[in-house]
């Protein structure tokens, strides 16, 4: 049917799809989860029940629409399963469990290689297997059917203007008149507004209903019925009323009070807010041009009207703020939406290599941005399921080594500041660095004093096709999963942190930017330059007397709170004169060992900075990571900290 | 190839309005259809470790985009800015770069029949960053090739030291000549 729709058309809805059917396979993960402790039980909870079969049926018809047909079969066949399970017929047992978790995976393959464009994989075996535990198949049409309550975009219930509801089934009579939906669209268009449009499955068929607000009469319409459009007045709440499509005769046990929950979200497209965004971006370097206006007005202004201004201008930056956080917060969701994606994988793989392991969540109502959510996923899956392929060790390996024969792996999120910190941690065996050295002997993996050097280890592990395991399992990969983590995370801005102890167990920390857009920023000069550092890479700002400074071959030091401070001058890094007399200023970047001072000329002040990429390969320089405008129209380089140091050492 | 990128250029440029710019005394055209705007040349920072073809970063209508200084480009000798130097800020293959040029006022329609390919001579120059000479109205007008011009190269250290050493090269030739 795809090919009588327009590919435009067609798109939109595939997207709609994805986001549809992404949405019921998460709320399908979680029921089964909390289905699995009736296995074996006489009854299983019906509510959770109710909602897989919803979840499976809804899935059934959204399929069928983009002519999925693969996951249209299994989602049926599981929903008919679940029909039997609700209706008593049969009981859960493990093998049926089973079974439903193997074709949800199977259904989540099928749609996901959709999606890339990749051969389908085949659902014969699932599909089977569920179909062999169903058993004996009711009456079609008998009351285990629930009503079409499909998937609708609201953008406005007014009730005060005609709407009329058109449903139109294409088919091979009107694709031979060029009748398709883009003209039914179109002529639509002519008489009044669409306000919806949703594509609908009865019976198989698809069929897209278009609610349109028109002042046009009943009569004035009648002439769209030759076009193959049907077509009737809409009526609130209850537009099942009025089916007229072939063959609508479904009966129907209402489900509305549940499915109406979901319509208090609205979904949105991702570009509209970064637009968005844009425009607060915009009121933020006015309102810093406004700022720069006014002081020049002191003095030649009233102290009175001088203080009424500076009021009005405090709120505005108080309510810009507001509005700053508050389109910010849109973008926002809660992290536990990967996490409890996680209790999957941990239960599957937990399965698969016989270990016990239970998970910990900690910190899932977290709110980082959606952008995030998705390009957090992978790094996540690998090591969760390094943790527990390589962490964890097996019940008789932790009993004898005085652990508890369940093994844990703990997920943990926080924010601090402007960044938000994600923890992925084990209590099983450790990162074997022995071995790693012993593998590598050319690396320096341990300090003076026997310490293993984290970083170092990190960075091992993360060369592409390094692995500690001989035998390659199928629970992670072959080596490449630390170097994923460690690329997704870099594209993200953010950093990858490690702690290990041999035989206690290993934590990985991601911290990650909350958001990159705004951000506060140090500025400083050097050699009469002006420069931002974003506040949250600078642990500290120190004043540095010159004569404190020690040189150690060809490093300056000094000793600051008893520990040994590098300092890297920037202007030795960008060329510029060193500032001969004076006390001198320094940013402390890094921590622990890894602690170093920029020194600068002058701190000039923490400002909220509108960042802007710099996206030309001219400025593609190492150690700039974009710039900013602080409201005179004189752009300033925003510093990356950390590409500094690194471009220091090299120089 | 050079010829080849002349030619393209030629069918592919439907406009054949040129806004003229000076550069050392000499008259250049760069194709309208490029050209976003004409701006006053204030507010630049200057760009540590970049190549020195690169003046610095200007805001241009909310946008920081890397302004190129057409002398250093061509291995001129650089001279202070005044009131009359123009940024002229193009656009070119999803790039906005701006351009520092000594002076802009004119815009020109000029025939694509007029515009003859660069004489071999001068090619060791900068004859490269050309996609030909015109002559209109005895007046002599070199017509760049933008794209050359914003060529950087991959990777960009290459370009830099390519650049720089050419430079040289030309400063020598411009001073011995």
């Amino acid at each position: 049917m795809a090919d009588e729709t327009s590919d435009n058309f067609f798109n939109e809805f595939l997207d709609d799809y994805f986001a549809e059917s992404e949405e019921h396979l998460a709320i399908v993960r979680n029921r089964l989860l909390a289905i699995e402790q009736f296995v074996g039980k006489a009854s299983v909870d019906s509510a959770h029940l109710d909602e897989l079969f919803r979840s499976f049926h809804t899935l059934k018809g959204i399929s069928a629409m983009v002519g999925l047909t693969p996951a249209e079969e299994l989602a049926h066949k599981m929903e008919s399963y679940l029909g039997a399970l609700r209706e008593g017929r049969i009981s859960l047992l493990p093998e049926g469990f089973e079974a439903l978790i193997e074709g949800t995976r199977t259904l989540e393959k099928v749609i996901g290689a959709y999606r890339n464009n990749e051969s389908l994989p085949d659902i014969d075996r699932s599909s089977e297997l569920i179909e062999s535990l169903t058993g004996a198949k009711p009456q079609t049409g008998s009351a285990a059917e629930t009503k079409d309550t499909e998937p609708v975009t609201e953008t406005g219930k007014s009730t005060t203007s005609q709407q009329w509801r058109f449903v139109f089934v294409p088919g091979a009579v009107h694709a031979a008149a060029g009748v398709n939906v883009n003209s039914v669209r179109a002529s639509l268009q002519n008489i009044g507004e669409i306000i919806r449009s949703t594509p609908l499955i009865q019976e198989g068929e698809i069929a897209f209903e278009f609610i349109v607000v028109s002042d046009a009469s009943e009569t004035d319409l009648a002439g769209l019925e030759k076009s193959g459009l049907t077509f009737g007045p809409l009526v609130e709440p209850s537009p099942e009323s009025e089916v007229e499509v072939a063959g609508g005769s479904e009966p129907s046990t209402a489900t509305a009070s549940t499915s109406s929950a979901a319509s208090a979200f609205v979904r949105v497209d991702l570009v509209r807010l970064d637009q968005l965004m844009l425009f607060v971006s915009d009121l933020v370097v006015s309102k810093a041009r406004l700022e720069t206006q006014l002081k020049s007005m002191r003095g030649s202004i009233s102290d009175r009207d001088w203080r009424g201004l500076q009021e009005i201008n405090a709120a505005f930056g108080k309510q810009l703020r507001d509005l700053r956080h508050g389109v910010m917060r849109i973008r926002m969701v809660p992290i536990g939406e990967i996490f409890e994606r996680m209790r999957f994988v941990v239960r599957d793989l937990s399965r698969e290599t016989g270990k016990t392991v239970v998970l910990d969540i900690r910190g899932a109502d977290t709110e980082i941005d959606k952008f995030l959510v998705e390009r957090l996923m992978d790094p996540l899956l690998h090591l969760v399921r390094n943790a527990i392929s390589h962490g964890i060790e097996g019940e008789a390996e932790r009993l004898a080594a005085g652990k508890s024969p369940a093994g844990h792996v703990r997920l943990r999120a926080h924010t601090a500041g402007e960044v938000v910190v994600i923890e992925i941690s084990d209590d099983g065996r450790g990162i074997d660095t022995e071995e790693i050295a012993a593998r590598n002997p050319h690396l320096q993996l341990f300090d003076a004093a026997g310490e293993i050097d984290a970083p170092q280890l990190l960075k091992i592990i993360s060369t592409p096709g390094f692995s500690t395991r001989d035998q390659v399992d199928r629970a992670s990969g072959r080596g490449v999963g630390m170097d994923v983590v460690h690329q997704a995370i870099t594209e993200l801005e953010g950093t990858v942190s490690l702690e290990t102890t041999r035989g206690e167990g290993t934590l990985f920390r991601i911290t990650l930017p909350l958001t990159l857009a705004i951000t506060d920023a140090l500025i400083a000069s050097v050699g009469g330059h002006m420069f931002a550092l974003q506040q949250s890479a600078v642990n500290e700002v120190v004043e540095i007397d010159p004569k404190s400074i020690k040189i150690m071959e060809n490093n300056e030091i000094v000793l600051y709170r008893n520990h040994v401070l590098p300092l890297v001058r920037l202007s030795n890094v960008f060329g510029y004169e060193k500032k001969e007399s004076g006390t001198l200023y320094a940013f402390v970047v890094g921590s622990g060992s890894r602690a170093t001072a920029l020194v600068v000329d002058k701190v000039l002040g923490l400002r909220e900075v509108v960042v802007r990429s710099l996206t030309d390969p001219l400025l593609d320089i190492k150690g700039i990571a974009g710039a900013t405008e602080l409201g005179d129209g004189r752009p300033i380089l925003i510093l990356d900290a950390m590409e500094i140091l690194s471009v220091a050492a090299t120089n | 190839m050079k010829d080849s990128l002349a030619t393209a250029m030629f069918s592919e440029a439907t406009s054949n309005k040129f806004i003229l710019f000076e550069l050392m005394n000499t008259t250049y055209g760069v194709r309208s259809a490029f050209v976003r705007r004409l701006e006053m040349l204030e507010n630049i920072t200057p760009v540590p470790n970049s190549s020195a073809t690169v003046e610095g970063v200007v805001l241009s209508r909310g946008r920081i985009i890397p302004a190129v200084n057409l002398r250093t480009r061509f291995g001129f000798p650089k001279v202070p800015f005044d009131i009359r130097t123009r940024l002229v800020i193009v656009e070119s293959e999803g790039r906005t770069v701006g351009l520092i040029v000594d002076s802009s006022r004119e815009f020109k329609t000029i025939n694509e029949a007029d515009i003859k390919l660069p004489p071999e001579g001068i090619t060791n120059l900068n004859g490269e960053y050309l996609e030909g000479i015109a002559t209109v109205d005895g007046r002599m007008i070199l017509v760049l090739s933008l794209n050359e011009i914003l060529k950087v190269g991959d990777p960009v250290s290459e370009a830099t030291i390519d650049l720089s050493q050419k430079e040289q090269s030309d400063q020598q030739k411009v001073r011995t000549s």
